[in-house]
């Protein structure tokens, strides 16, 4: 792991925002983002209803509640969504040129609640479906930890 | 859900006006939004002094109503407003404050801009650098545009579609616009080029996409009765607006929608059901909005043509090889001006101006003999599905 990356729980909100502005960081994601720091996938569940959401909302959207607790996911999950991107803005490690795929994945805490990123190098291309099993698993972008799926097991 | 609907056939559109649209624009988004709006004035015999309201699509880089209204040397307006860039938000807009009586004869301007987002030719003009976002986005995204090509990628999955319905859609409107002289791209498509296609992102390729472009359409609306007046002295019919409405479901993050088989296209045409007297067997044509081409697909089953996953079979049934393009039960030609994937990426105003054209008798090349009604689906699967209903009256 870089250097700078040691203090990352001290990250300033400037900070924050420059290291996720590409993703439309915002006060209500910014937890979620702080999560991804410490390569913890942090998604808003509600304290008082138990249900989760995403993209971040401030208010829980089932129940009107306020106390929200952005909580680690298993990181298991389906491929629910795939597309393969054949260009598309430059990113560091992404190439373009063999087709880069996107997966959203429908996590296991929940029916629709989905997390969109793209699958880990080495991924069996027989298995890049809808419907393959995958889990969680961590790479660094340009220095940044970044969230994408290996596959997961069958069951 | 409302089952009211005091507005039905009670305001008119009277004024279409266009600049036709270009890959190669080289005039400011207020000089094209200028063009169209004079020219749709006219077009309805009024001018500057008549025009009380105005409503300017919120497009990026575009002018707002106040600049359009001070650039046409509008006297005073009492209604103005700027709606989301998706053509219905607009005129519902427009005819809500025509029957409410906040206006007389509204106005509304909606110009394109192509913009570094979507054109490297576009990223290459200075006069439009000021546009660029300084944050780039990210590859893993399924929101917006590419939030299409995902689900296309689901509906494939889940019907055991192939990719021949929406190869239909692309080559109808290539056909259609052969015809349109407004259109940005004319050149013949054929299955064997489609499928050639540059893929963009798969399942979608680059035919599967609209057509980003230069340009604008405007619109004048005002009440029915002052519609028919226009209409007679003009010696053509008058167009109203039977039934029309934009509709959402909640849950609409694009890829935290539970499912096609519930979204905002449902909603739409269930308060369609509510309202209108005229239904999909009546009509004489079909606008379905193909912004991508899924979105299409998705239009033909939820308005009720086929049921969901049937648009393949569909299409293929309702297909007139000869001339290569749709003809339901040989009869309701769909999207005549070649649509968003050829004539460009109107947002669906295009969609609305062609009605229009047809049902008045001013389709030129491209009239439908006698044509009564008309169904317009402008909108995709998330933030914006829309339909109306036009008539004669």
């Amino acid at each position: 792991m870089p250097a700078d990356f040691e203090d990352d729980s001290a990250t300033d909100d400037t900070a924050l925002i420059a290291r996720f502005g590409g993703h439309g960081i915002d006060r209500d994601s910014a937890a979620h983002f702080r999560g991804r720091l410490e390569r913890r996938l942090l998604i808003h569940r509600c304290d008082d209803c138990g249900r989760w959401h995403h993209p971040p909302r401030p208010m829980c959207p089932a129940c009107w509640s306020w106390n929200i607790t952005p909580t680690e996911v298993s990181g298991r999950g389906r491929i629910h969504l795939l597309m393969t991107l054949h260009q598309g803005p430059p990113a560091s490690g992404v190439d373009y040129a063999d087709g880069h795929p996107v997966v959203t994945v429908e996590l296991e805490e929940q029916p629709a609640l989905r997390f969109t990123s793209t699958v880990a190098d080495g991924f069996p291309t027989d298995r890049l479906e809808i419907g393959t099993p995958v889990t969680l698993e961590w790479v660094d972008r340009d220095g940044t930890p970044t969230p994408v799926f290996g596959l997961g097991e069958d069951g | 859900m409302t089952n009211r609907d005091p507005m039905k056939d009670q305001v008119a559109i009277v004024g279409l006006g266009s600049t036709g649209f270009t890959r190669n624009g080289d005039e400011s988004p207020l000089a094209m939004a200028l063009r169209a709006a004079t020219e749709a004035i006219t077009d309805a015999g009024l001018t500057a002094a008549d025009i009380d309201g105005v409503v300017a699509t919120s497009e990026p880089a575009a002018k707002g109503p106040e600049e359009i209204a001070a650039a046409l040397g509008i006297t005073e307006a009492t209604h103005h407003a700027k709606p989301s860039p998706v053509a219905m938000f607009s005129l519902l807009d427009a005819a809500r404050a025509v029957f409410s009586g906040a206006a007389d004869n509204v106005l509304i301007v909606t110009p394109v801009v192509m913009g570094p987002w979507n054109s490297r030719r576009a990223a290459a003009d200075p006069w439009r650098a000021g546009t660029r976002s300084s944050i780039l986005p990210i590859p893993e995204d399924a929101t917006k545009a590419a939030a299409y090509a995902a689900w296309a990628g689901r509906y494939i999955h889940e019907h055991g579609a192939t990719k021949d319905p929406f190869a239909r859609i692309a080559i109808n409107s290539r056909t259609n616009a052969a015809n349109n002289p407004l259109a940005a791209v004319t050149e013949p498509l054929s299955f064997g080029m489609y499928d050639a296609g540059r893929m963009i992102r798969d399942p979608l390729n680059i035919y599967d996409m609209d057509l980003p472009v230069d340009g604008a359409d405007a619109f004048v609306l005002t009440t029915a009765e002052r519609g028919r007046e226009i209409a007679s002295a003009q010696g053509r019919e008058a167009v109203l607006i039977h039934a029309a409405t934009t509709g959402i479901v909640g849950k609409n993050d694009e890829d935290q929608l539970v499912g096609l088989d519930r979204t905002g296209q449902h909603v739409v045409v269930e308060q369609l059901r509510r309202t209108s007297d005229i239904w999909i067997d009546d009509i004489d044509l079909f606008y379905p909005y193909e912004g991508f081409t899924i979105i299409t697909l998705a239009w033909f089953e939820n308005v009720g043509f086929c049921p969901p996953g049937g648009a393949e079979d569909f299409l293929r049934e309702h297909w007139n090889d000869d001339a290569q393009r749709l003809e339901i039960s040989g009869r309701v030609l769909v999207n005549t001006h070649g649509g968003s994937l050829s004539e460009g990426a109107t947002r669906g105003t295009g969609h609305i101006r062609e009605a229009v054209h047809q049902l008045r008798g001013t389709a030129g090349d491209r009239q439908v003999d006698g044509a009564q009604s008309a169904l317009v689906t402008p909108g995709g699967f998330f933030f914006n599905p829309q339909g109306a209903f036009l008539r004669r009256g």
